[in-house]
């Protein structure tokens, strides 16, 4: 840092905070870019990655803190500020008119006057032959692969003149032969004298396609422009993930785990809209009264394998058996009539209406239970209600209020509450207690102990290593769709756990 | 900078329709006022001239409640696909295409006595209604085609069909060349119920009433509400998206054709071009001022039709026909938009937060 005012860095982003409502995303987070180089910039999911480099390309005023490029403050107040200073960023979801030509989506907005389109064309071709982008600037967006989507929005960037490139996850929708043919277009770039931030949850690519690397936890810095050499996956996932402190409320079993299976996945496939296997070959299995915590970051088929298990995700196919009973071919309703039960990811927007009212929501899973002939019985959709809101202690102010009124850990222990209350032989719980406060934490993972010993096998999705140490018999970790280890977690490490999760191999680095 | 949105509030206010209308209401007559003044009228001549030949007697309220059959009904279609998000844009399509349907059974069986003829003429206005929104049903469900387009669309062919039929093959020979079909035979019109108004006012009421009370009661209703609130909710608690959108759209046209076969049998003793006259889309203004809730609009509807009767109405006591309906679309203008306050507030806020100042 004593150096920054002899040679400038290209970004300097210092003690930025970002805050919405409810929400801190940026808590003072910092970031050195140096001139021509290609800096990686980590984080787990709700990091503050994005939200930093939206205060960088001028889409969000930081409330507080510094934004200087070349030593020069900067106050962008809108994106067109940004690109007028030379940032460029290219977005995980691509902002390109498929029915527009490769050269009318480059020069879109960013062209004098009405010039002729085979100059524009002729521009763009020379642009490309220059940093590498293979490309056919005559051709229509649609007509392109993922790859190829990119290469235009990098073109983009570049006919705008960006000397600061953010590339927004941008291996997360390319084939492993397009990630390398990326790796090389940034060092092109960075030979140019530009700087590229690489946003990414991967080592093996940030090892492979960056010069340093910074690591975001919480909205804030915990680790600055390392040189990607001195980087391990173990550090990494500790980096990302948090302190390795001891353990202390490891639970411990009353019971011994029951014999039978509770749940039984195998060779379960699902392919994204890109044809891409995100879940790739699962198969795992939870005996009654089990919990199995699957562990990895975001982003790596937790996700569309628990849809797949609860019969969601009409991509996925393999077998899924409740408790010895093949379900496979059953839609999700008599899935969960067969018992199993599924808290999703998204509780609002999934597994709650957020306009709909507390009573309505409460009988998601009940109404035709409750029901006498086509209509539903109030009283008893009333009672139901008032029974999941005494026994898991949900604050409501008014039954007939709209769910969205209710705090996070409310929400949560009315739709956990709500799939336990069927009775389950299986419960599938994807990230249960993410975001929520230390009480609502509390109660989410004493309501899944209780469940556990009353011989519910539980399949618990978390990115919180914490938590799963804590809960689970068995430590299942995911990475690029697959399950790549297997740990108990009364002797595993979390440097063990954590190479794992971030694609290293495990037992090299145990 | 100071910039002003509309936020959803988190409950709708209380009541929020009934007040919604009658502040509407009040500020619309208001403003009607001063024009009316300005314009050398007495608005309080207006206004109860416009009251009494609306609400006054029991033949106002005949009137009234015969326009407000082919409103409400129209505004349920509208506001029954509405409830799943969809627009079905084509009511006045599909009221002429039940009104075909009908036309078609009393052409076929014109024999057959009252009892057995209305009731056929009837159910095959609804089936004409349905059959119309079944092209855009599919292509919304199956294959994710915008309703709004097509529905709006297949208004122009049911008006075309309508008028090569009353210019064509079922043009009246005895019409004196105007394009209109032959009179219906007698004992296909809807009895008396009382001055002016008939039997349609009833079924009409059932229907409208009645489908908010299955709507908001029955389990199928409970589904669409998740259906309309939250389409990942739905599909997670196991309710097909596909076939809720089918069907939802389906009954919206079934609805709307239900209203032609009333306009038919009841208003009308023949079939014509103009047989519905603009209810479909004036259905869509019923469904927003009700808020799209089904439950909502038959009190919408008697409103409207008597807003419509007493505008219609003053215009022989020498007010422009021009100033009748200026006042008509103020009060349109000012329920809407109370309307509107009653789902979302106007919150103030800066335009961009300045927060770098250091």
């Amino acid at each position: 840092m004593a150096d920054s005012a002899a040679t400038p860095y290209a970004v300097e982003l210092d003690g930025i905070w970002k805050r919405f409502p409810g929400v801190i995303a940026n808590a003072g987070a910092c970031l050195r870019v140096r001139p021509g180089s290609v800096h990686a910039v980590l984080g787990e999911n709700g990091a503050g990655k994005t939200t930093l480099m939206n205060v960088l390309a001028g889409v969000y005023l930081p409330d507080e803190g510094d934004v200087r490029l070349d030593g020069e403050d900067r106050h962008f107040s809108r994106p067109a500020d940004a690109i007028a200073a030379g940032v460029g960023m290219v977005h995980q979801e691509f902002r390109l008119i498929p029915t527009f030509t490769v050269a009318e989506n480059v020069a879109l907005g960013a062209s004098p006057r009405l010039i002729s389109r085979s100059a524009i064309e002729k521009d763009v071709a020379e642009l490309a032959e220059r940093f590498g982008l293979a490309t056919v600037p005559g051709r229509e967006v649609w007509q392109l692969s993922m790859g190829e989507r990119q290469r235009v929005e990098i073109l983009k960037a570049l006919w705008r003149d960006a000397k600061v490139l953010i590339l927004d996850e941008p291996t997360a929708v390319l084939t492993p032969a397009e990630a390398e043919e990326l790796g090389r277009i940034t060092s092109t770039m960075a030979a140019d004298g530009r700087s590229i931030i690489f946003i990414s949850h991967k080592l093996d690519e940030v090892t492979a396609f960056c010069d340093e690397a910074t690591v975001l936890r919480g909205g804030a810095t915990v680790a600055e422009s390392l040189p990607v050499e001195t980087l391990n996956g173990a550090m990494l996932a500790e980096l990302m993930v948090g302190e390795a402190t001891e353990v202390s409320q490891r639970r411990t079993r009353t019971a011994p785990v029951a014999e039978a299976n509770a749940l039984d996945v195998s060779e379960m496939w699902v392919t994204d809209v890109h044809g891409r296997n995100v879940v790739d070959g699962v198969g795992l299995t939870v005996r009654q009264g089990e919990i199995v915590g699957i562990a990895g970051v975001a982003g790596n088929g937790q996700r569309p394998l628990a849809d797949a298990i609860a019969g969601l995700n009409s991509n996925g196919v393999g077998l899924v058996e409740v408790a010895g009973k093949d379900v496979s071919a059953l839609p999700p309703r008599a899935r969960n009539a067969a018992g199993l039960a599924y808290v999703p990811e998204d509780r609002i927007g999934v597994g709650l209406a957020p306009r709909m009212n507390v009573v309505e929501n409460a009988m998601m899973r009940a109404y035709r239970d409750l029901s006498n002939g086509p209509f539903i019985d109030r009283d008893a959709a009333e009672a139901h209600a008032e029974t999941l809101v005494e026994d898991y202690n949900v604050k409501v102010g008014q039954m007939h209020a709209p769910m969205a009124a209710l705090s996070g850990g409310n929400l949560q222990r009315l739709l956990v509450g709500r799939e336990i209350a069927g009775e389950p032989t299986v419960l599938v719980a994807a990230q249960p207690t993410r975001g929520l406060d230390v009480q609502g934490v509390a109660a989410i993972q004493r309501i899944l102990l209780e469940q556990s010993a009353s011989g519910v096998g539980i399949l618990l999705i978390s990115e919180d290593l914490e938590e799963l140490f804590a809960l689970s018999d068995r430590l299942l970790v995911m990475h690029e769709g697959r399950i790549v280890g297997e740990f108990d977690p009364d002797v595993a490490t979390r440097s063990e756990v954590g190479a794992a999760m971030a694609g290293a191999n495990a037992e090299a680095d145990a | 900078m100071m910039n002003m949105r509309l936020v959803r509030r988190d409950t709708p206010l209380a009541g929020g329709q009934v007040r919604a209308f009658v502040v509407g209401l009040l500020i619309a007559l208001l403003f009607g006022a001063v024009l009316l003044i300005l314009s050398g009228h007495s608005p309080i001549t207006v206004y109860s001239k416009m009251f009494d030949s609306a609400l006054g007697s029991p033949r106002g309220w005949s009137a009234t409640l015969t326009r407000a059959v082919p409103l409400g009904l129209a505004g349920l279609a509208v506001a029954v696909a509405g409830s799943m998000g969809m627009w079905n844009i084509g009511a006045e399509g599909q009221i002429i295409a039940g009104a075909i349907g009908g036309a078609w059974i009393a052409r076929i069986a014109p024999e057959l006595p009252g009892p057995v003829l209305i009731p056929a003429m009837l159910g095959a206005a609804v089936l004409g209604g349905a059959f119309l929104a079944l092209g855009p049903a599919l292509a919304r469900s199956r294959l994710g085609v915008n309703e709004i387009i097509t529905t709006l669309m297949l208004n122009e062919v049911a008006i075309r069909v309508v008028r090569y039929l009353v210019n064509g093959p079922w043009k009246d020979p005895e019409g004196n060349n105007f394009p209109i079909a032959p009179e219906l035979p007698e004992q296909s019109a809807l009895p008396t119920l009382f001055e002016r108004a008939n039997v349609g006012v009833l079924i009409a009421a059932v229907v409208v009433i009645g489908f908010g009370l299955w709507a908001s009661r029955s389990a199928w209703g409970y589904e669409l509400k998740i259906a309309g609130s939250s389409e990942k909710t739905a599909e997670y608690v196991g309710i097909s998206m596909r076939a809720k959108l089918f069907t939802v759209l389906v009954l919206s046209g079934a609805i709307a054709g239900l209203a032609g076969g009333i306009e038919l049998t009841g208003s009308s003793s023949r079939l014509v071009e103009g047989v519905a006259n603009g209810y479909g889309f004036t259905g869509i203004i019923v469904a927003a001022l009700a808020l799209m809730r089904p439950s909502g609009v038959a009190a919408v509807a008697v409103a409207l039709g008597a807003v419509q009767i007493g505008g219609e109405a003053i215009q022989t006591q020498g007010v422009p026909s021009a100033t009748s309906n200026i006042l008509q679309a103020l009060i349109l203008f000012g329920a809407l938009t109370a309307a509107v306050f009653s789902e979302y507030r106007l919150v103030r806020s800066a335009a961009v937060p300045s927060g770098a100042a250091a």
